[in-house]
């Protein structure tokens, strides 16, 4: 009795306390940590003494009680500096080997230090601390992606992302036909049912799908005889979704192909039920789908702009419904393209169909699909090379007036360098855009080709899409084969400097100096983006969209798997981080922008965006390596 | 060579107060702290055994009654948390109330404690060997000589080490009037601030103050005799 009343009394109160304040140990539970506690041996440190010296060998796991130390690659580059809570010497632990960095109390500093055997040891009975040391940051970030889509998985919305089709349907007893039967009979049949689409089949195949919008329009307003067959109607061939794919994939697919109807299949291919759109609205309220179906049904300019500067409750809600970023992009994006195309749409009403054709082009996150809140336009126009300027610049030029303004006064403001088809350099015939473009990748001029990566993320999103290939397939023949271009776009993307990681409520550069603010796309995205691009370039990839790009590089052996999979991890969780902190700031009534204080991270964020930065840092070395060396 | 003449009396007074403790001792609890050899003032002091004690009472004279006590080992200039101790007291009387509100130890927490004997018997052992540190470190050796005179029948004689007196004798300054509590001293040396009065805390407290000022001294051939308290 009295053994038991004396060990709990020996409680190390204050060591316990502050352990179960800081991660990993947080993890252990009260008698874990109350053990581990009396563990420790405690030193002091004064300001500018050396805790552990480079090429030594260490004999503790140290945790930084109070005060401040500074990590220093064999004692001289910065490689971190830390504060309370803060831990260092594990490596030389985990790996036996002796210690890389330099220690040196930055400040006085009171250092609690877990002796090698009691670290080892608890190291291999928890598997929550070995993710913690995880020295691989790669794999750290992995393991907080994952942590991301549980949550996810947890929300209280988790029914919306993360739910399988199949399981959404709402009648099991599918009616279906044959193309065949007439379309009156088929009519027939949607009403005894009581079903608004019809899915026709041959045997178990899908080959069309009829609608009650089909019957209205294709039927009564054409004036067509119910006894034709119903083939002559249907949507032949449309496209559809398994049963185990989630509801944001279709919401996605739906959006993005701007279709209302998706007959879904189970493992043979059958197809058991069909999933409308309008399902989906009345589920989920505020959303993309209902949000670009508005901006589709605008018929001036000031109702487009009306429905898409709407992006930013969509923002919040995809962020608050716990959806990817990956995904959130893409929706975001759908609605940006959707916004372009229906302005055009209205000028051409206006000023009649264009004389000659032509393609509108999209640069940079908007190509690539991964638009964030806050962003500006960079387009321009692809004209046929039947073009004459004496009989066709006028109609372009206010084509192109029409919708840089609409999409200004929607939200997407004007590009601070020009790059919009207002501007007459990027309102040009294909074959001056070809020219161009070859200029610039057999001439590279050094000091402007920081200002011409954007131009190879293009995509078209209206009018005649084939220019845009043409002039893509062009620019991607000559790429591929110039070491040298490709050494100055490789050299652009290493030049990106990364932070090191957070000190305190600051962020750590290489210059050793401590930022307030974090531009999350100027320091983390568009790094990113740049090694995707390197990769497609040299590669000849179509990709425009990263990830696709990154997924391609490896699939054919450009990029290892493994390093595919930590780019991916790497982006997924710092556009993640984006995304809240605008979901935050649409919250508190600001506009969205990339900049944010580095106190708001949480410790989460915090330490997982240093993984992040360290992936990205090991990735530009590679291309540093591969790509940027035949530049003298 | 200069003879340290205040020194050598010291330690020849301390030697003759140590041998007629040890034989007052024989056969008690005590024993196996006058067995041991105690540091020397000639000793290096980073190769030096220490320990830092904190005693919680309900009043300050020798007939306070002792609450708890609580101590950590320091060795090679590092507490060594393995060795913290943290035992309550059982008490004999009722507490005095002025005492209930600063330790916030009530009856009956304080009856759940072992006996004054048992207590006293554990510290002892573990300071076999060791120089002791403690703030105003003259209030724990009179309660570590009057509690083994009362349970023993034998006085303690040690080696103190007193952290208030060092930081006067090292770093003198006019500072205010409470400028040498243990807290207060802490936070100049960027020591994070503890909840006070809880003997193992207060000893470990006191213990980091003490690593804080021999960094701050930056001597690298500290002898102990440097550092032990002077009446």
């Amino acid at each position: 009795m009295v053994a038991g009343g004396l060990e709990t009394f020996m409680e190390l109160e204050e060591v316990a306390s502050f352990l179960n304040r800081h991660a990993p140990f947080d993890q252990l539970g009260h008698d874990a940590v109350s053990a581990l506690a009396r563990k420790m041996e405690i030193r002091y440190f004064p300001r500018k003494a050396v805790i552990i010296d480079a090429g030594k060998e260490n004999v503790f796991l140290n945790i930084i009680r109070s005060g401040a130390v500074e990590l220093r690659l064999g004692g001289t580059e910065l490689t971190h500096r830390l504060g309370e809570g803060g831990l260092f010497g594990y490596p030389s632990l985990l790996h036996h080997k002796l210690t890389r960095n330099q220690v040196v109390a930055l400040e006085d500093s009171l250092i609690y230090q877990l002796p090698k055997k009691d670290f080892l040891e608890l190291y291999s009975e928890n598997p929550n601390i070995q993710g913690f040391f995880a020295v691989d940051e790669a794999e750290r970030l992995r393991e907080a992606v994952k942590t991301l889509r549980q949550s996810v998985e947890k929300h209280d919305d988790a029914g919306l992302v993360a739910a399988k089709l199949g399981g959404l349907l709402r009648r099991a007893d599918i009616v279906t036909a044959g193309p065949d039967i007439t379309i009156r009979k088929a009519a027939k049949l949607m009403t005894d049912a009581d079903v608004s689409t019809l899915p026709l089949t041959e045997g178990t195949v899908l080959v069309g799908i009829l609608t009650d919008k089909d019957l209205r329009r294709r039927v009564l307003g054409n004036d067509i005889s119910p006894d034709l067959p119903v083939s002559k109607i249907m949507t032949p061939d449309p496209l559809t979704m398994s049963a185990n794919d989630n509801l944001l994939s279709a919401m996605l697919v739906m959006s993005e192909h701007n279709i209302h109807h998706l007959p879904i299949t189970n493992d043979e291919d059958a197809v058991i039920g069909v999933l409308s759109s309008n399902d989906l609205l009345n589920r989920f309220g505020m959303n993309a789908l209902r949000v670009i179906a508005e901006i589709k049904a605008a018929t001036d300019v000031k109702a487009v702009a009306k429905a898409a500067r709407r992006v930013d409750a969509v923002l919040t809600n995809l962020v608050d419904s716990g959806v990817d970023a990956n995904h959130a992009s893409r929706f975001i994006s759908n609605i940006g393209e959707t916004t372009h195309q229906q302005l055009l749409k209205l000028a051409e009403k206006e000023l009649g169909p264009p004389p000659i054709p032509y393609a509108l082009v999209v640069f940079g996150s908007l190509a690539r699909r991964e638009q964030a809140g806050g962003s500006d336009q960079d387009n321009g126009f692809l004209l046929d090379d039947r073009y004459d300027p004496e009989q066709h610049a006028a109609y372009f030029e206010t084509l192109a007036t029409r919708l840089c303004d609409g999409l200004n006064s929607a939200g997407y403001v004007y590009c601070p360098g020009d790059i919009m088809a207002t501007n007459d350099k990027w309102r040009q015939p294909l074959a001056v855009w070809k020219d161009r473009y070859r200029r610039w990748i057999e001439t590279p001029d050094p000091d402007h080709i920081l200002n011409i990566t954007i131009f190879f993320d293009m995509r078209a999103i209206a009018g005649d899409a084939a220019l845009v290939e043409d002039l893509r397939a062009q620019v991607f023949e000559w790429t591929s084969v110039n070491k040298i271009f490709l050494s100055f776009i490789a050299r652009v993307a290493a030049s990106n400097h990364i932070p090191l990681g957070f000190f305190r409520n600051f962020l750590l550069d290489h210059d050793e100096q401590e930022g307030d603010v974090l531009n999350l796309k100027y320091q983390a995205i568009a790094p990113l983006v740049d090694i995707a691009r390197v990769y497609a370039l040299s590669l000849g990839l179509s990709e425009v969209n990263s990830q696709e790009r990154l997924m391609q590089a490896a699939k054919i052996g450009g990029l290892s798997a493994e390093g595919v999979a930590d780019l991916l991890d790497c982006f997924e969780f710092i556009r993640n981080v984006r995304f809240r902190h605008q979901s935050d700031q649409i919250k508190r009534g600001d506009p969205p922008t990339n900049n944010l204080s580095p106190k708001t991270l949480s410790r989460f964020e915090r330490e997982h965006l240093k993984d992040a930065f360290g992936v990205i840092r090991t990735h530009l070395d590679i291309l540093r390596r591969n790509f940027a060396g035949n530049v003298q | 060579m200069k003879i340290e003449w205040r020194s050598w009396f010291q330690n020849r007074g301390f030697s003759k107060a140590f041998d007629q403790a040890r034989q007052a001792a024989a056969g008690t609890p005590l024993e196996d702290y006058y067995d041991s050899t105690l540091p020397l003032p000639d000793d290096m002091l980073e190769t030096t055994s220490l320990a830092a004690l904190d005693f919680e009472s309900d009043g300050l004279g020798t007939s306070a009654q002792l609450l708890e006590a609580g101590w950590v080992n320091i060795e090679n200039e590092a507490l060594l948390l393995n060795t913290a101790h943290q035992m309550r007291i059982r008490a004999d009387n009722k507490l005095k109330p002025s005492a209930v509100i600063i330790h916030r130890i009530t009856d009956d927490a304080a009856a759940e404690g072992a006996s004054e004997q048992y207590v006293l018997a554990t510290l002892v052992k573990s300071l076999a060997g060791r120089a002791i540190i403690a703030h105003a470190a003259a209030i724990e050796r009179d309660f570590l000589n009057a509690a083994c005179l009362r349970c023993f029948g034998a006085p303690f004689v040690g080696r103190f080490i007193c952290t208030m007196q060092l930081e006067q004798r090292w770093f003198p300054k006019v500072r205010a009037s409470d400028g040498l509590r243990l807290g207060k001293l802490r936070a100049q040396y960027g020591l994070p601030s503890y909840r006070a009065h809880d003997g193992l805390t207060d000893a470990m407290a006191c213990g980091e103050l003490f690593l804080a000022q021999i960094a701050r001294k930056q001597q690298s051939d500290l002898r102990l005799g440097a550092l032990l308290m002077r009446d």
